[in-house]
This record gives structure tokens, C-alpha cells and sequence, in this order.
């Protein structure tokens, strides 16, 4: 089943053209990989998805909904962890989980995902006082609080520690075998590898490829790992 | 409007635990109160002065925090991207102007506690005479000049302009409405200036309410239309 359809979407930044017409589709239950060069698009085609922005042209829609139409209802089911946002400075980690499940009609245990992503320890600390890779783990918890259908992860490891990103390739993991359908973009080839059922490689507001990972591959005719495949992938499609 | 409690509990704490906002709330017209107490005595007319200052001193407190803190920490969450998350969560834009309206209400209400516990204890302040209009008076007040905060708040750029927009706002009205010295003690040019601010009419209400005199109608025909306009233009003007 499909639970994310983009068709056509277009978006522009002033002069500049972000998203020229990106498609893909995403079904229940995946983990869906969207890698891509800075300033690709990838940010954009998040926030047009979960309902942030509002694109300027083509379909979407999200657990049968339309962003644009049906924002509210829509973000009671979608969590998001944003590549930049913050909290307050003084805001503890405690209260800061404990507010944002309040804002959800059927919010996930704050406390027990506190304890899941190990911020137990930090429980009173302020958000200006964490690193950043504390404040990123955070910030994907909070994305799980309303205990939602579909999460967008924008740059899910970044600045992890190499511990921490493991730990959160197996809770990733867990999520989607209970049902949850995950859209993440990251950087790390060996991440999209190692977590993704299918990816799209976005390139110049395109969707340039979409596959497994293996079919990227033998696609690229570079054999060896995804990253050596993504690397031939780009290069073809730039020329 | 769900969570609404839990965000106006959380960003009353935040406020508390700023130093800067704490200070200006609770301590600094705690000071002020002081200072004009110094040499005593009445008003022009036989008014025991703290029966003026502390009712005058709550519209200051309240010009404090709606004005000057709401602001600049409505517009600093926009220049940090704090909203940008909360947009990302089915929290509405009504919801976090109700949260910060009320939340800097109630920094309001701690700072006019501190004046009133210092006017009893120390001063041996007597009034008010009507207490529910008195409190009707305070938060039309709180209505009145809070839709200003928040207009300013949903149009500043950042938290430094919102701050300098908030202090320019209300320096000059606290010192011509009468929130800092007696209405009765102005220079008249001043006091005919003053009357055209926001915060005449709230002193002037909650004033009255304090001396038993009922509230004055046209006061709070300009507070309740003050409220709509501004309320109904931030509401307009936001942005996350
Ligand atoms: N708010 C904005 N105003 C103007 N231009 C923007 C804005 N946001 C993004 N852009 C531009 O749109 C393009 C796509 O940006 P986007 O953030 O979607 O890229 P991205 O693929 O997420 O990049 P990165 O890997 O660096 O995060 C970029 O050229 C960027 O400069
Ligand atoms: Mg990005």
C-alpha cells in the first residue's frame, strides 16, 4: 500500500527553481532513502511532504491526505525531525518531550522513549547546554512522539557518534517492523545500505534514480558498494 | 488547543528561569516601589501614595512582560527556528499567541503579587477597594497591551529589533500614561500626550477599580477595541 505519492512536484525559491518536477512513491512499511548533493532539493521535498511548504505545483498526497488541504490532521500522524531547528536555550530535555507529546491527541510514551534513545541521563539538562549530537538525538525522538504512522528524518545521523549511529540504525530498524514508514535523507552511503528497502538519488530538484540499493548497483555498472555506484550515477547524469 | 496547559506551564518556567526577564518582572518594579516610597506622603487631592503606586506599578509590570518580554521572545523563537519545529507538530499559530499571551500574564501576575505583599507588609497599603474590578481592569489591561506584544512579536525580524521595538514602545508610554509617576502629578502637555497611548486607559481603569469608583466606560470601550485591532492584525501578520 501507498502511503506517500509524490507526482510532478515543482517548487520555487524566488528566481530559483528548488524541485523541477519530482515523483516517487513510498509504501507502508518501507525505509526510503533520499540521497543527493547539497542543495539538491532533498530538504524541500521533505517539507513539502509533511506539510511545512507548500509546493507551487503537482499532486502529493500523504496517508491519503493532501498537505496543503489537510495540514493539521495530517501532522497528528506525521512526526519530522527538521535538518535545522532548535529549542529553547534554557528548555530541559525532560520538559521538552514531556510538551511536545502533549500537543498530540495519541502521543507515544515520552518516558519511554526518553529511556529508548538513552536521555535518560540528560533528562534535566537544557538544550543549550547539550552537544550536538545529543541535541540530534533529541530531535528524533521528539519526531517519534506523536507516535506517528510516517517519519521524515532529515540528515538522521548527522554528528553522531559511530555508537550512536548503530543504535540508531537497529531502533530505525524495529520501527519500520512495526509498521512505521520511514523517509530519510542522509549523506552516509554505508547508512542508505545498510537501512534502506529503496532509494531515490535527487539531483538538480529531480528524481535522477530509484531503487533497492542493489538495483542502483547494477545500474551503475560500477559495481562494488552503493557509494562507488552513487559516485558513477552523479557523474552520468551531469553529463 | 491541545497541550495548551503544558505549554503555558513550560514557557512560564522558561520565563522565570531567564534572568533578564525575571529581574525586570519580579525585582525592578519591586525597586521602583521602593524608590517612590522613599519620602512618603499623599497625592494631590489626599490619596495615600501607595494606593497609587502599587495599582500604577502592576500596569507598569504588565507593560513589562507583554511588551517588552513577549516580544522579543516570540521573535527570537522565529529568528532561531523554535517555531519552525512547533509548525512541524498539529500545534496552531492561536495556540502559541494563547500560550505566550497567558504565560507572560502570569509573569505579570507574580510581579503584581511581589507589589502587593510590599504595599501590605511594608507600606501598609489598605486598598484595593473594589477588588473584581480592579482585576477585570488588570486583565483587559493584559488584553489591551499583550495584542500589542503580540503584533510586535509576529512582525519583528529578530529578538534584538523586537526588543528595541518593545523598549521604544513602552519607555515613553510609561512615563506619559501615568504608570510611573501619578497621573495627578503630571505636566498637563504631558498628561494630553499621554492620554493617547494603549496604556492610559488601563491605568486609569485599574486606578479607578482600586479607588471604588467603578470603571470608566470609555477606558474600557478603548482597551476592549485596542484588543481586536491589534489581536486581529498579529493574527494576520504571523508567521512561524
Ligand atoms: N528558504 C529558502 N530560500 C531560498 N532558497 C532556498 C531556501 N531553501 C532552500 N533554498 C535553495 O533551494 C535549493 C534546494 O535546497 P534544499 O535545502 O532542499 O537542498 P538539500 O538537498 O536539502 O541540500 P543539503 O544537502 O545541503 O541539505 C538550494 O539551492 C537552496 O539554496
Ligand atoms: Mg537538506
Amino acid at each position: 500500500m501507498t502511503v506517500i505519492e509524490l507526482n510532478g512536484l515543482t517548487k520555487s525559491y524566488r528566481a530559483h527553481q528548488a524541485l523541477a518536477g519530482v515523483t516517487l512513491s513510498v509504501g507502508r512499511g518501507e525505509i526510503f532513502g533520499i540521497l543527493g548533493p547539497n542543495g539538491a532539493g532533498k530538504t524541500t521535498v521533505v517539507e513539502c511532504a509533511s506539510g511545512l511548504r507548500r509546493p507551487d505545483g503537482g499532486t502529493l498526497r500523504v496517508l491519503g491526505l493532501d498537505p496543503r488541504e489537510r495540514r493539521r490532521e495530517l501532522l497528528q500522524r506525521v512526526g519530522v525531525q527538521l535538518q535545522e531547528a532548535a529549542l529553547p536555550d534554557a528548555l530541559k530535555v525532560g520538559e521538552a518531550l514531556r510538551m511536545y507529546a502533549s500537543l498530540y491527541d495519541r502521543p507515544a510514551d515520552w518516558r519511554a522513549l526518553m529511556a529508548e534513545w538513552g536521555l535518560d541521563g540528560k533528562r534535566r539538562t537544557r538544550f543549550g547546554a547539550l552537544s550536538g549530537g545529543w541535541k540530534q538525538r533529541l530531535f528524533i525522538a521528539l519526531a517519534l512522539v506523536g507516535d506517528p504512522e510516517v517519519v521524515f528524518l532529515d540528515e538522521l545521523t548527522t554528528g553522531l557518534d559511530p555508537s550512536a549511529r548503530r543504535t540508531t540504525w537497529g531502533l530505525i530498524r524495529d520501527m519500520r517492523d512495526r509498521g512505521v514508514t520511514v523517509v530519510l535523507v542522509t549523506h552516509f552511503m554505508d547508512e542508505a545500505e545498510a537501512l534502506c528497502d529503496r532509494i531515490a538519488v535527487i539531483d538538480r530538484g529531480r528524481v535522477a534514480h530509484e531503487g533497492t540499493p542493489g538495483e542502483l548497483v547494477a545500474r551503475s555498472g560500477a559495481g562494488g558498494t552503493l557509494e562507488d555506484a552513487y559516485f558513477a550515477l552523479i557523474e552520468r547524469n551531469a553529463s | 488547543m491541545k497541550g495548551l496547559g503544558t505549554v503555558i506551564s513550560v514557557e512560564l518556567r522558561l520565563a522565570v528561569r531567564d534572568p533578564m526577564s525575571a529581574f525586570f518582572a519580579l525585582a525592578f518594579p519591586a525597586v521602583i516601589l521602593w524608590m517612590k516610597m522613599r519620602n512618603g506622603g499623599t497625592l494631590p487631592g489626599g490619596l495615600p501614595l501607595i494606593e497609587a503606586y502599587v495599582p500604577m506599578l502592576s500596569v507598569f509590570v504588565i507593560g513589562l512582560a507583554t511588551l517588552v518580554v513577549l516580544p522579543a521572545t516570540l521573535a527570537q523563537y522565529r529568528e532561531r527556528r523554535v517555531l519552525k519545529r512547533l509548525s512541524a507538530t498539529p500545534a496552531s499559530p492561536a495556540m502559541v499567541f494563547g500560550a505566550q499571551w497567558v504565560a507572560h500574564l502570569l509573569l505579570a501576575v507574580l510581579g503584581s503579587v511581589v507589589l502587593a505583599v510590599l504595599g501590605l507588609v511594608a507600606y501598609g497599603m489598605s486598598g484595593p477597594v473594589d477588588p473584581a474590578a480592579v482585576v477585570l481592569a488588570w486583565l483587559l489591561g493584559a488584553l489591551c497591551l499583550g495584542s500589542i506584544g503580540l503584533l510586535v512579536g509576529a512582525l519583528a525580524p529578530g529578538g534584538r529589533a523586537a526588543t528595541v521595538v518593545g523598549l521604544a514602545v513602552f519607555f515613553p508610554m510609561v512615563f506619559v500614561s501615568g504608570a510611573m509617576s501619578a497621573r495627578e502629578t503630571l505636566p498637563a502637555q504631558m498628561r494630553a500626550i499621554g492620554e493617547w497611548t494603549p496604556m492610559a486607559p488601563v491605568v486609569q481603569a485599574v486606578r479607578a477599580g482600586w479607588e471604588g469608583q467603578g470603571l470608566p466606560p470609555v477606558a474600557v470601550a478603548v482597551m476592549v477595541a485596542i484588543f481586536l485591532v491589534a489581536g486581529g492584525a498579529a493574527v494576520k501578520a504571523y508567521r512561524w
